[in-house]
């Protein structure tokens, strides 16, 4: 077991129950003698451990039951079975004496005043958590240091912009030193200048205050940038946990190259020249050719070798696929080999 | 299996927890204070009330026969203590009035409370205290301008007894005490409610009457008046008015203040018991 876990997940499962509406006025009037109650599981199984310091991407589609596991993490919401750990609390219990140790960014949502300039908010926050007037300073400077907010503090929140909302929001939610960050969808809606300064503030502070994030996205772009950890889920199942070297390398490391030739030439020409070689050409005609091959089947240099050899070549790239394509990949095959924890078949399924 | 990592259960010290729950108190103040313009046009709004009723009143009375030696009297009152009575009734609503079941029930509709749950604070004292700070701020910009107006135009009575004025004050603060607390548990529905502003409106209509602001009880049966003693709502204005009317003297005036006090200790319970419920239900239902 590692010696400075901090989080300890185990077969997390959460079902809300919603009441489906039937059709018409008929139905209306039924529904109103007999309500029709349907139970949506929203997170099933789930199970990870997280050590002090990590900075982990969960991602998923709407819906994927991101948002619910981050809010039984935060305590917010109590799980339907299984159990989380934080540093010996359990969140959904000692609701009031855990919230010190964490800080909480929503994206969709504020925790400043709406009303009030953002100093107004911090000031109270400053209460709330019993921050030392040296603590408050210190961390004033280091929020104006890296999200510039000096200028914002006198403003009220409700004239503020999406991007400089996000930024005093963050100050707000690490004012009180937390241990743990937990971010969910924080760059929401932000055009790409704030985007980069949340991202690089996150970065920062991982860094300098050795705070441990969990943050939810869709932009995958936060995750690349950010996380060595990520941990897919999808219809409430985790389905991937690692880095993403292990998530292209579990998808089959796929890869694709480019070739310019300087004459036409069929598919079947390229093929011939690679015969023997686990690889496919796409079916073009003329200048322009694409194949795309596992690189634990064969190496690029060897494609490449191959086909300079027989051709007289213009121009040759390599594509390594997007992380977005790896987890659209994913998510279309479902389960990928080996790496699911949570495969047992469900009675609810 | 062991978590290296500890977080120790974190408790603020009680000094600093007073400091906090002032500071929410100062908090609404200085918010209510932005708003101070719109409170300028409630004192003519409440001035009217005081006038139509004043007028009503004068009607009423006129049209009585006169009796030879004895003022005429209705509900057991003379017409300068009904006006006293309708008066100092606005005028305690002026102060004890507030907002705490509106501010409340917005937060859950807008789904703000989970960033209010994700905070060490107790919400139920939390919102007492911005009621007093609302009050704070009502007695000095609204209720002081509508005595000094209210009271010199329609001839308002003194208490019959200088220290009267002491009870009433008390009777009072009592009364705010009371009102935040049932708006408090009518802000709480909203978690179960989807027309929660419906409630409230409904609400407001029925308090003025349950309260005896719009018409005192003795004017009604006597079956109503043991009925409304059984309610909290003559906490609010009835009993404070009464007081300071002298129409309570002696044990029925300790007893008035003790009514007052229980009902005050009884909602603050019901209030942490519905918010506590409330908070199961949306933590496990996810709201």
């Amino acid at each position: 077991m590692s010696l400075n876990r901090l989080i300890t997940v185990s077969h997390l499962t959460k079902d809300y129950r919603t009441s489906r509406r039937r059709e018409g006025v008929r139905g209306g009037l039924i529904d109103l003698l007999r309500p029709q109650r349907r139970v949506v599981r929203a997170v099933e199984d789930v199970s990870f451990t997280i050590d002090e310091g990590e900075m982990v991407g969960y991602i998923g589609a709407n819906g994927a039951g991101k948002s619910t596991t981050i809010k039984m993490l935060t305590g917010i919401l109590t799980p339907t079975a299984g159990e989380v750990r934080v540093g010996g609390l359990v969140p959904y219990e000692e609701r009031q004496r855990y919230t010190r140790h964490i800080g909480v960014v929503f994206g969709q949502r504020t925790q400043l005043w709406w009303d009030l300039a953002v100093v107004e908010s911090l000031r109270l926050l400053k209460k709330i958590y019993e921050v030392d007037d040296a603590l408050y300073e210190a961390q004033l400077a280091l929020f104006d240091d890296l999200l510039q907010i000096r200028e914002l503090l006198h403003q009220p929140v409700r004239k503020l912009s999406l991007g400089q909302r996000m930024r005093c929001d963050l100050a707000a939610a690490l004012l009180h030193r937390p241990r743990i960050l937990f971010l969910d969808e924080p760059t929401i809606g932000l055009d790409v200048v704030a985007k980069q300064s949340v991202r690089n503030f996150l970065k920062e502070t991982r860094d300098r205050l050795g705070t441990t994030v969990i943050l939810t996205t869709h932009d995958l772009g936060d995750i690349q940038e950010l996380c060595r950890r990520i941990m897919i889920i999808d219809h409430g199942r985790l389905l991937f946990d690692g880095t993403i070297d292990e998530l292209r390398g579990r998808v089959g490391d796929r890869v694709r190259v480019r070739v310019e030739l300087w004459d036409p030439a069929p598919a079947s020409a390229l093929a011939e020249c690679t015969t023997g070689l686990p690889v496919k050409w796409e079916e073009h005609d003329g200048q322009e050719h694409a194949v795309e091959f596992s690189r634990r089947d064969v190496r690029a240099a060897e494609v490449i070798r191959h086909v300079v050899n027989a051709r007289r070549v213009h121009d040759i790239s390599i594509q390594e696929p997007t992380i977005e394509e790896v987890v659209r990949q994913i998510y279309r095959t479902g389960v990928v080999a080996g790496t699911a924890r949570s495969s047992e078949a469900s009675p609810h399924d | 299996m062991t978590d290296a990592v500890a977080l120790r259960p974190w408790r603020r010290t009680p000094s600093a927890t007073l400091g906090l729950y002032l500071h929410f108190m100062r908090f609404s103040f200085l918010e209510y204070l932005a708003f101070r313009l719109r409170y300028y046009t409630g004192v003519v709004s409440y001035t009217i009330f005081v006038a139509g009723n004043y007028y009503l009143y004068g009607a009423l009375y006129a049209s009585r026969p006169a009796q030879p030696d004895e003022p005429i009297t209705l509900g057991g009152l003379t017409l300068a203590e009904m006006v006293t009575y309708v008066g100092l009734s606005w005028i305690g609503r002026s102060f004890y009035f507030n907002n705490v079941d509106r501010e409340l029930s917005g937060q859950i509709r807008e789904g703000h409370i989970a960033m209010l749950l994700l905070k060490p604070v107790h919400a139920q004292t939390m919102y007492a205290c911005r009621a007093f700070g609302e009050a704070a701020f009502r007695l000095l910009m609204f209720t002081l301008p509508i005595v000094l107006v209210v009271g010199p135009l329609f001839g308002l009575l003194a208490p019959p007894h200088p220290s009267l004025y002491g009870w009433t004050l008390l009777s009072f603060l009592l009364a705010l005490l009371v009102n935040t607390q049932i708006n408090f548990l009518v802000g709480c529905l909203a978690f179960y409610l989807k027309n929660i502003l419906g409630v409230i409106r409904a609400k407001m209509v029925l308090m003025e009457f349950l309260t005896g602001v719009l018409v005192p009880f003795t004017f009604f049966p006597d079956w109503v008046q043991r009925a409304v003693g059984w309610l909290p709502f003559q906490a609010i204005s009835y009993i404070p008015v009464m007081t300071y009317l002298g129409r309570r003297s002696g044990d029925d005036l300790a007893r008035g203040l003790l009514i007052q006090a229980a009902w005050a200790v009884g909602l603050l319970a019901a209030g942490r018991w519905l918010w506590n419920r409330s908070v199961r239900h949306v933590t496990l239902q996810g709201g």
